[in-house]
């Protein structure tokens, strides 16, 4: 199972719960089980250009993204864009 | 009863509650911190608690609450059709409609409509296929629909910078309604759309009567918006500004917080100031008793409200003010929120 950690604004829109356990072969997989998916993509079904996403601590806009693959230990890690100082 | 107001701000949701004295207010919040609240309400019908919220980073989404904040409700996917081209960029007002409906008003130009309490919205075709669309700008707020407002059958709408619209099939057609209005910065100065209203109430008890506060000037309108007068002039210093409040009980009265200028979003004379009418826009006179004189604020669009009891106005350096209905002293109610995007006023 692959494990997904969100952030503190998704966590409150996920009843406060942080961690999610789920059986996904790809981030976009694993993403659209989330609860906040709706939070993550727009409705074009394209993710959101300030989400950013971390597979065991690699940041997976320089892969392949959506289509990254995961493994059942695979950490993906979800951190919105930071800006200023 | 007491009187609720939502506060809206950058930073997530206050409530101020007080009685119908208006002088001692008691603050709770921030509910749904982290979430810029573009406006909020609490529906009269029922006593839902409504946030148009939008984030940076997450998009735009309403959030409900039956509970008056303590549990909170995301809607379903909020999103324009594909063949459009168009994307949401964000939530802007909600309004009650008829029976069950809810409207809500966003970026770009954009008007949804719920049946089931803001869970599901459908977009409103009418105005998303406009004939007129392709002559629309973003103001600076973005392109939107900021202004709903619904009398029996009649739907009215105002978007900057695009104008105002007025819909007699409950939202199938629109109309555009902004003959006399000026658009300064457009090369035809009155063109039928293109207009930039910053905000457009009808009367309750007089629902031919309609103002607007627009980018260039101050309006009324006496037949459904068919014609404007522009008001501004004997005694207002400025044309320009964004809040607007009306008297409940006098279709002649009308308030304004003008600011220097599209350039100079804050408040001229160096002080903070709000302007009465009580001969339906021939004449204007300051109101501020309890008002700083030394002062540069500046309220948006969505910051200032009315009841039968009182007016309202949240500034964006956090200070919410309150007076009386009619006039009288101004209180502030609370200082020190985050910038105040919006506030209304509701009875629980």
């Amino acid at each position: 199972m692959a494990v997904v950690l969100l952030p503190g604004t998704l966590a409150a829109e996920a009843g406060g719960q942080k961690r999610f356990e789920l059986r996904a072969a790809t981030v976009g997989e694993a993403l659209r089980q989330l609860p906040v998916a709706n939070l993550l993509f727009d409705e074009a079904g394209e993710l959101r250009r300030l989400v950013n996403v971390y597979v065991d601590g690699v940041d997976a806009r320089g892969g392949r993204l959506l289509d990254e693959p995961l493994t059942g230990d695979s950490e993906v890690r979800i951190v919105g864009a930071v800006a200023g100082g | 009863m007491a009187v609720l107001l939502p506060v809206g701000t950058r930073k997530g949701l206050f409530l101020l509650r007080s009685d119908d004295a208006r002088k001692d207010w008691e603050l709770e919040g921030p509910l749904l911190p982290g979430w810029p609240v573009y406006h909020a309400i609490v529906d009269p019908r029922d006593g839902v608690l409504y946030a148009a919220t939008n984030s940076f980073i997450y998009g735009g989404t309403v959030h409900r609450s039956d509970d008056l904040g303590r549990n909170w409700e995301r809607a379903e996917e909020i999103g324009l059709p594909e063949e459009s081209g168009l994307k949401l960029n964000a939530t802007w007002h909600v309004e009650p409609g008829k029976d069950s409906e809810l409207w809500l008003g966003g970026d770009p130009g954009v008007l949804f409509r719920s049946d089931d309490g803001g869970i599901t919205w459908d977009v409103n075709r009418g105005l998303l296929e406009h004939p007129t669309r392709e002559k629309w700008q973003p103001g600076a707020g973005g392109m939107c629909c900021h202004s709903i407002q619904i009398v029996d059958e009649t739907m009215y709408i105002a978007i900057s910078a695009a104008g105002a619209f007025r819909s007699d099939d409950g939202g199938d057609t629109w109309t555009p309604i902004n003959k006399d209005v000026a658009a300064d910065f457009h090369p035809e100065k009155y063109p039928e759309v293109g207009q930039c209203v910053h905000k457009l109430l009808v009367h309750p008890a007089r629902p031919d009567r309609l103002w607007q506060q627009n980018h260039c000037g101050v309006y009324r309108s006496d037949d459904r918006g068919d014609n404007w007068e522009r008001l501004d002039g004997n005694g207002l210093p400025s044309d320009f500004g964004f809040g607007l409040a009306l008297d409940a009980g006098d279709p002649d009265v009308a308030y304004v917080i003008p600011e220097v200028s599209g350039e100079q979003h804050f408040t001229p004379d160096d002080r903070l100031g709000v302007y009465r009418t009580g001969d339906a826009g021939a004449s204007w006179q300051l109101t501020a008793k309890g008002l700083p004189e030394r002062a540069w604020a500046a309220v948006l669009r969505e910051g200032f409200a009315y009841d039968e009891g009182g007016l309202y106005f949240g500034t964006q350096s956090g200070s919410v003010w309150s007076a009386p209905r009619g006039g009288g002293e101004w209180i502030e109610a609370v200082r020190n929120l985050p910038p105040i995007l919006s506030v209304e006023a509701a009875h629980v």
